[in-house]
């Protein structure tokens, strides 16, 4: 009977989505009980070792430099890295400044000739 | 009748005028009013290059804060060259490595003039272009102008960037409305929120900064008194350098101060166990079981338990009395 419920919590232990090379065994960690506090964890998001192998493999892909990579994912933490597993192509990366610049001003005088917006008015 | 319909076309006037410009008096935040206008000119100026607009923004907001940074440092830190940009968290990440809290504000225009008023400068997300060039861009506001309705931003090789509040607020709302401040630990933004504060603080527990959270918490805990929260993050500093005796207090407190705290309920729990008080240990994993019911938390509960489960007996001297 110990031992089965052993196993069970060694099992609930595993789902567990803290850091262990953080949060001590035991004890709810303080990130953990914040975000426990605002909103109920999604347990159906992908576990947190998961989730850095997940995007460690990413970063190198998209380039990052493999000297590097290890720093630049043990800097984030789990509901970052969570995020980033689930969504990182979908996420903004800005940077697009240059390529965009003449864009947006003929952007902006269209929405300003179709009566959209007004912010040319100062304009002679 | 006449000066009736005079004095009343006064008032009319005359509030309609004090809806039209800032009428209220210069002041410092949080006595109730935003200055007129604030340029905070001594922000550092990093004229980006090429698509590096999170460095050479990043840069910016904690050359403000005190760390001296260039964007070419920052770069492999954030820079993604298959996006070719930056990612928002690891804005927040590689200003937390370099010891400072990145807070997300609330999202609102008051909320960024706030913390311009209070002397800091906020790096935010704008989305300049649309379809398959959305632009995202990354720039840092330093002023604001009520009368001129303006924003001020360094912004890519621009170090004075004018935009209409309109302009600025729509770029930034097709963005998400995402700004960040830079903070030191112990210093709070102009509309400090508990959770978010503390969220931002635990990340730097989280990464290995225990020193700057301690801060960061003894901030929170003068700040807001009657919070669980902080003394939570404190006591858990505690058993990370084994001091249980001041883990078991903070964990106390904290379940004093909020006692559904299935977090503060846990954690007081296992310190208990630590202090050879399996007994009371017991009693207070029951309760933390009970708040737990099937929250988020019961699986940590539920192997927290088993510990204590596992560790039978009665509470040694000088464990606290019982409740």
């Amino acid at each position: 009977m110990t031992q089965k419920a052993f196993v069970c919590a060694l099992c609930l232990a595993i789902l567990n989505l803290s850091s262990p090379s953080v949060a001590q065994a035991g004890l709810v960690g303080t990130l953990q009980a914040v975000e426990s506090h605002t909103r109920a964890q999604d347990l159906a998001t992908v576990n947190a070792a998961l989730a850095r192998d997940e995007v460690r493999a990413k970063f190198i892909e998209l380039g990052v430099n493999p000297t590097t990579v290890d720093a630049r994912v043990a800097a984030l933490t789990d509901s970052e890295l969570r995020t980033l597993a689930d969504r990182m192509d979908a996420m903004p990366a800005g940077g697009d400044f240059l390529a965009i610049v003449g864009l947006v001003f003929v952007v902006l005088m269209i929405l300003e000739f179709v009566g959209v917006i007004d912010i040319f008015k100062k304009f002679p | 009748m006449k000066s009736w319909t005079h004095a009343t076309l006064c008032v009319a006037a005359f509030a309609l005028a004090g809806c039209a410009s800032q009428t209220r008096v210069p002041s410092a935040p949080g006595l109730g009013g935003l200055p007129t206008r604030v340029e905070l000119s001594g922000t550092p100026f990093f004229p980006q290059e090429d698509h590096e607009c999170g460095p050479a923004a990043l840069a910016t907001v904690l050359g403000a804060a005190g760390v001296d940074a260039t964007p070419a440092d920052l770069a492999d830190a954030i820079y993604l060259p298959g996006r070719q940009g930056t990612l928002q968290p690891e804005l927040a990440a590689a200003a937390r490595a370099h010891g400072r809290l990145a807070y997300e504000l609330p999202s609102s225009v008051d909320a960024v003039r706030a913390e311009l008023a209070a002397g800091r400068p906020v790096l935010v997300l704008q989305k300049l272009g649309a379809g398959p060039w959305p632009g995202w861009h990354y720039a840092v506001v330093f002023g604001y102008d009520r009368d001129k309705d303006e924003i001020l931003l360094r912004s890519g090789t621009q170090p004075r960037e004018v935009e209409s509040t309109r302009l600025f607020d729509t770029t930034w709302a097709r963005a998400g409305r995402w700004a960040i401040v830079v903070l030191r630990p112990g210093d709070l933004p102009a509309t400090p929120d508990l959770e978010r504060y503390m969220s931002a603080a635990a990340s730097l527990e989280a990464v290995g900064r225990p020193e700057d959270a301690r801060t960061a918490y003894l901030s929170a805990a003068r700040h807001w008194p009657e919070a669980a929260l902080p003394h939570l993050g404190l006591a858990n500093l505690a058993a990370a350098r084994n001091d249980w005796p001041a883990a078991e207090q903070g964990f106390r407190e904290a379940a004093r101060l909020e006692p559904g705290n299935v977090s503060a309920l846990n954690n007081h729990a296992e310190a208990l166990l630590h202090m050879g008080c399996p007994e009371s240990a017991r009693r207070e994993i029951e309760r933390a079981r009970e708040a737990a019911g099937t929250g988020p938390l019961a699986g940590t509960v539920a192997a927290t338990r088993a510990g204590i489960v596992a560790a039978m007996g009665e509470d040694g001297p000088g464990c606290p009395s019982g409740r």
